[in-house]
């Protein structure tokens, strides 16, 4: 494929090297890297609508799905397949003394079964409960279930480490403590004139994607076929290969339609392994699925959090400092999320010192869960900002204008674009509700209004590469190994190519989901599908459209610059057009093939997406009921490709975040590490009866800056800021300040004797 | 496993036997074979020889909450304790006498933790975690009792007629003890046949739970005024369903540390519902 | 045994225990009546019975021999369908066909539900992506 030219803006140098040197972002975690880069440099569209792009769009993929048509993996089947059961640590922590797999081996229908040590996923010193020890397969599910049964195991129980203050003070961690400062924060308090502090905690939280983590693995030849719900079919990939001591492409890896993810289906799982490893010892395809059960122990969560948190403000509401200490409860394994992101990056302040502790416990790993450690961090930032604005008497709203960013608050970069403002203005009429919400206040029934807002990232990148083939018929197919978890990727893929082609996305085809039919695609994770993967669809897209012209050109007998594509017609510029038909109609078996390439970031500049919620609230101060009656929320996230399919991406966020705000908690019993809340009666999910109106809009203006189409991601933002305009909007109606996700009947009622009891006192202190 | 289904009700008396069980909509039944907290060799499947449907004050056990939620004869407390329970298709399948029987959400007792009513010798939620758990009667198990329906027709006063003898509804449930840990009085192989519920003057139900729908009671209060004063039940706050006089009757309580915010909501939805039935 | 399922006869064998779900999805392929539970909490299985949205996960095949057993299958051209597509009521779909399942029975019983009656029928039916406020809406104008 040969490398283009790359203009310096996009950080190339047009006469050398288009090897650079560039920062790579996912999920918040950068990593500086050396990059092949190219870049068909196009400009970007105008902002607004186009004739496809930005412009409301059903899924393509809608029917299949809605049918029950499509093929998940959960609904792949196989002649000969098996089926699998995993023995799990039945304690958080403990030591296999004894394990005998033999009665399992001649148990009716079994055909492998493998034990600590046989592969890396299977040990015999689990460390969490759930951790796999060993595995069945057989024939039918029952059997290996039953075979499991026989496995005679001698566990000896050792304490487990479950707090995670406990766990700070013995130094269990999970990689370094991550400390920052920048400025004086001593000085900065000492300059204040008001400082608040508080402390905030967030429970951990569970994906429960509908489909839960599974794997099929077929091996044929020297070679592994891998069907398996994931995010993110290279890095599957690439990991099993790694595991198998295989070259990368001879593992395939298909993933053509998942049920969910949310950041727990980055990689590829112990489940992946141990299909692998028993379909390669039975010579048969295996499934290794994971019950509603084992999902919610092992497959990831999103961490618990402790949060002390204090910020300091001259009278007229400047921040003078901002300081965080960070208790997370990562579990055995896993990584630190960056909790101190948004106190770190969302305001102006030139004195911030923050602390995070990864907590190593012998509970479950944790895992991305959208927009890691900024939807904790968030939650107690913007608790504490309105708790400062109190303290100022100054308007929660103006509070946070006062101390906008103009400028990247970690290292002074400009933003590639920044719309918060725009946000703030827009959320105003909204805002200004309050008194007459306040007014329809009752005894019983208090209304309050509250606002959160928002920064993340979700600016994608280098490298991801499209194809797309234009056949005979004219009709147009994306060819690109990425997955659609379910966020409309196709469908946004398929606007812009036909955007790009002049042609109704119904003439579109997108092919996504297979290792082996198709360049390389970003992983679905960290709002980077649509930013990395659009422009390379635009600029693959293009490449055909400029072959189309030329042979237009050739064929019309015009100069190929006098000609553009619109509406299914090629167009000269004199007047005459052409169905494409009469060009694509020659190609016969021929094909026109365009291919694109992401390129790279802006460089010099951060890439991040803002946003602004607004929640209206009303508080039953007898019961500690809540209900959510509207979020208004508002989200600059550049340009928007698909307006149906971003109002559903806002809805969704705010609908999952409904859930940690109020009903979802994992319980783990305190003494053994059991994980209590398993099943989806008592881990409580969002219904549709908990659903307030959403309201939704967008800035919608291209990021200037940003590859050819200037869009952002929008999977996390929305779940961002909910928590927090929801419980400023409960301190507005009622002064009560919960402190504690979920806001739970316990954390209300309590929070409301507080605001009682303070009442009180300022009654008496009055009254002295 | 064997699945039979006698079509009289002498052949399932036959049939209901030691090592059988009654299956009727399955809902909980069901999930709890699939666990192996229950164990089963023959599934007598009643639905043909129990009851099903409302005639005046009478009402089949094999009517399912689907039914009785929108059934206008039915008092307004045991109508509105159907709507709020579990989910549709859930109410759609599962029927009232299989509602007044069903088990403990207490999370120990479903991971089976050799708790006291799986035969252990100890509480785990009481030192655990119980915020869904009781806040009377819970010294030696601190499970929840999770029917609506039965504190609903413990409040109306509902005699339950087996296949044996007929009784109150509040007798048919037991505190657990060290001797005898079942939470119901029913013998073996007894069916219960029919509910008849006295017609209140007016009565409720009003229900603190964690989501808006499909979530079992944290404090379930059902009301109902009759001719000789208003008579109160609660869900979710005991091992059984709880009879209570009055507001003042949550003094009683006794709390774990992580429950007693259900206190301050008993006491807000006694009086609330009290004051609905005009009590 | 014998079963009825959208419309027609189908026989097939089953150990006494199987579930409904189990069997639509593997002896009879009906692969669009998905499991995410399997324990009757989230309603992903739902199908009709006799017209009546029960939870095919914990409804033993074996029950419901000589009763009408209505899967997303045989509502494949059901307006509700086109109503889901068009409301962007589907995400990741894997909930979707029980979805479509419990709301035509609701739209069957009550053809101009109120946003109230929507969301007291679909509570059971959980949706992880969150597209609940879509999902009100398609049912809402589920002829177009």
């Amino acid at each position: 494929m040969p490398l283009r030219h790359l203009p310096p803006h996009r950080g190339g140098d047009p006469d050398l090297a288009r090897l650079i040197k560039t920062e790579k972002e996912v999920e918040g975690r950068y990593t500086e890297t050396w990059i092949i880069v190219e870049e068909d440099a196009l400009d970007q569209w105008p902002e607004g609508p186009g004739a496809v792009v930005g412009r409301p769009a059903r899924k393509v993929d809608g029917y299949e799905r809605a049918r029950g048509e499509a093929r998940y993996t959960a609904d792949v089947l196989l002649p000969g397949m098996l089926q699998t059961a995993v023995l799990r640590s039945p304690h958080a922590r403990c030591r296999v003394r004894r394990i005998d797999l033999a009665r399992a081996s001649e148990a009716p229908g079994v055909r492998g079964v493998i034990g600590p040590g046989e592969i890396e996923w299977l040990t015999g010193e689990p460390n969490y409960e759930g951790e796999p020890v060993a595995a069945v397969a057989a024939d039918t599910s029952a059997q290996a279930r039953s075979a499991v049964e026989l496995i005679e195991v001698e566990w000896e129980e050792l304490e487990p480490l479950l707090d995670p203050e406990e766990a700070v003070r013995r130094r269990s961690f999970i990689g370094d403590v991550k400390r920052y400062e920048r400025g004086d924060f001593e000085r900065g308090l000492a300059e204040a004139d008001v400082v608040v502090e508080a402390e905030y905690r967030t429970q951990t939280v569970l994906h429960n994607s509908m489909e839960t983590h599974q794997a099929v693995c077929e091996w044929r030849g020297e070679g592994l076929d891998v069907y398996v719900s994931t995010q993110n079919i290279w890095g599957v990939r690439d990991d099993v290969a790694e595991a198998f001591d295989l070259p990368p492409d001879k593992v395939r890896v298909v993933c053509e339609y998942m049920g969910g993810g949310f950041g727990a289906k980055n990689g590829a799982g112990h489940f992946t392994y141990i299909a692998a490893e028993l379909a390669r010892r039975a010579g048969r395809p295996v499934r290794c699925a994971l019950t509603r059960r084992e999902e919610n122990l092992v497959s990831g969560n999103r961490n618990a959090t402790i949060q002390r948190v204090v910020a300091g403000a001259r009278s007229d509401g400047t921040l003078t400092a901002l300081g965080g200490e960070y208790w997370c409860s990562i579990g055995w394994e896993g990584w630190l999320p960056s909790t101190a992101g948004p106190l770190q990056m969302l305001y102006s302040c030139e004195n911030v010192r923050t602390t995070e502790y990864p907590a190593k416990l012998n509970l479950p790993p944790m895992s991305a869960f959208r927009a890691p450690g900024f939807t904790e961090g968030a939650w107690s930032l913007e608790c504490l900002i309105d708790k400062l604005a109190a303290a100022l008497g100054l308007d929660p709203l103006e509070l946070r204008r006062r101390n906008y960013a103009d400028a990247d608050t970690m290292d002074g970069r400009p933003y590639s674009s920044k719309n918060l403002m725009e946000c703030y203005r827009r959320a105003e009429p909204h805002w200004n509700r309050r008194h007459e919400v306040r007014a329809r206040s009752d005894e019983t029934w208090k209304r309050g209004v509250g606002m959160a807002s928002q920064t993340w990232y979700g600016g994608g990148g280098p490298p991801s590469y499209a194809w797309v083939r234009l056949g005979s018929d004219g009709r147009v197919n994306v060819v690109t190994a990425m997955q659609d978890i379910g966020t409309g990727t196709r469908t946004a893929m398929a606007q812009i190519a036909a955007e790009e082609l002049g042609l109704a996305v119904e003439r579109v085809e997108v092919q996504v989901g297979d290792s082996s039919r198709g360049p390389f695609a970003t992983m679905s994770a960290g709002s980077s599908t649509l930013p990395s993967m659009g422009p390379a669809v635009r600029a693959a897209a293009a490449d055909a459209a400029r072959q189309l012209l030329e042979i237009a050109a050739q064929r019309f007998d015009r100069e190929e610059r006098v000609l553009s594509l619109q509406g299914g017609q090629i167009v000269s510029s004199d007047g005459g057009s052409w169905p494409i038909e009469e060009i694509t109609g020659m190609l016969e078996d021929g094909q026109i093939l365009g291919k694109g390439a992401r390129g790279p970031n802006p460089a010099g500049m951060r890439v991040l997406t803002f946003g602004v919620q607004v929640a209206e609230v009303a508080v039953d101060v007898e019961t500690g009921e809540v209900v959510v009656e509207r979020v208004y929320a508002i989200h600059d996230v550049g340009r928007i490709v698909n307006p149906l399919g971003a109002r559903s991406q806002v809805e969704g966020g705010i609908v999952q975040a409904l859930g940690h705000t109020f009903s979802e908690a994992r319980l783990d019993d305190p003494r053994s590490g059991t994980i209590l809340t398993r099943t989806l009666d008592a881990y409580k999910v969002p219904t549709i009866a908990d659903v307030p109106e959403i309201e939704c809009e967008f800035i919608d203006v291209p990021d200037a800056h940003l590859t050819n189409l200037g869009s952002k991601g929008l999977g996390e933002p929305p779940i961002i800021p909910t928590a927090a305009a929801i419980a400023n909007a409960i301190r507005d109606a009622t002064g009560a300040e919960v402190t504690s996700l979920p806001i739970s009947r316990e954390e209300i009622l309590r929070a409301l004797a507080e605001a009682r009891e303070r009442a009180k006192d300022r009654v008496a202190a009055g009254s002295t | 496993m064997q699945l039979v289904r006698p079509r009289s009700l002498e052949e399932a008396a036959g049939l209901l036997r030691n090592d059988s069980r009654a299956l009727a909509g399955g809902t909980e039944l069901v999930p709890l074979l699939r666990d192996g907290i229950v164990a089963a060799g023959t599934l007598v499947d009643v639905r043909e020889v129990v009851p099903r449907g409302v005639e005046g004050t009478r009402i089949g056990a094999g009517t399912t909450l689907g039914e009785l939620e929108v059934d206008p004869q039915i008092p307004e407390a045991l109508r509105e304790a159907c709507r709020l329970a579990a989910s549709p298709q859930l109410r759609n399948m599962g029927t009232i006498g299989g509602n007044l029987l069903q088990a403990t959400r207490c999370w120990y007792w479903r991971l089976q933790f050799p708790c006291r009513l799986h035969g252990g010798d100890v509480c785990h939620a009481r030192d655990g975690q119980h915020r869904e758990h009781a806040i009377f009667a819970n010294h030696f198990c601190a499970s929840g009792h999770p029917s609506d329906v039965a504190a609903a027709l413990v409040a109306l006063s509902a005699t339950v007629h087996t296949d044996r003898r007929e009784l109150p509804v509040s007798d048919l449930y037991r505190l657990p003890t060290e001797e005898n840990r079942d939470v119901t009085a029913l013998e073996p192989g007894e069916l219960i046949l029919e509910l008849d519920v006295r017609q209140p003057a007016a009565s409720t139900y009003l229900k603190a739970m964690d989501r808006k729908r499909w979530s079992f009671p944290l404090v379930g209060v059902a009301a109902a005024r009759f001719d000789d004063g208003v008579r109160l039940a609660l869900a979710g706050v005991a091992p059984i369903p709880w009879f209570v006089t009055g507001p003042e009757a949550v003094d009683e309580a006794t709390p774990l540390p992580g429950n007693a915010y259900k206190i301050d909501l008993a006491r807000a939805l006694i009086r609330r519902a009290t004051a609905a039935v005009g009590g | 045994m014998r079963l009825r399922i959208n419309g027609a006869a189908h026989e097939v064998e089953a150990p006494v225990g199987q579930t409904l779900a189990e069997t639509l999805r593997g002896a009879l392929g009906f692969t669009g009546t998905k499991v995410a539970c399997g324990e009757g909490h989230c309603g992903a299985c739902t199908v009709l019975i006799d017209g009546v949205p029960q939870l095919s996960c914990i409804t033993l095949v074996h029950t419901v021999e000589d009763h009408e057993v209505t899967t997303i299958e045989g509502l494949r051209d059901h307006p509700l369908v086109d109503a889901f597509v068009r409301c962007d009521a589907l995400q990741c779909g894997f909930c979707t066909p029980g979805q479509i399942v419990s709301a035509s029975a609701l739209v069957e019983a009550n053809p101009e539900p109120t946003v109230d009656e929507i969301r007291h029928a679909m509570a059971g039916n959980l949706c992880r992506c969150g597209t609940y406020p879509r999902i009100e809406e398609a049912i809402q104008t589920w002829r177009g």
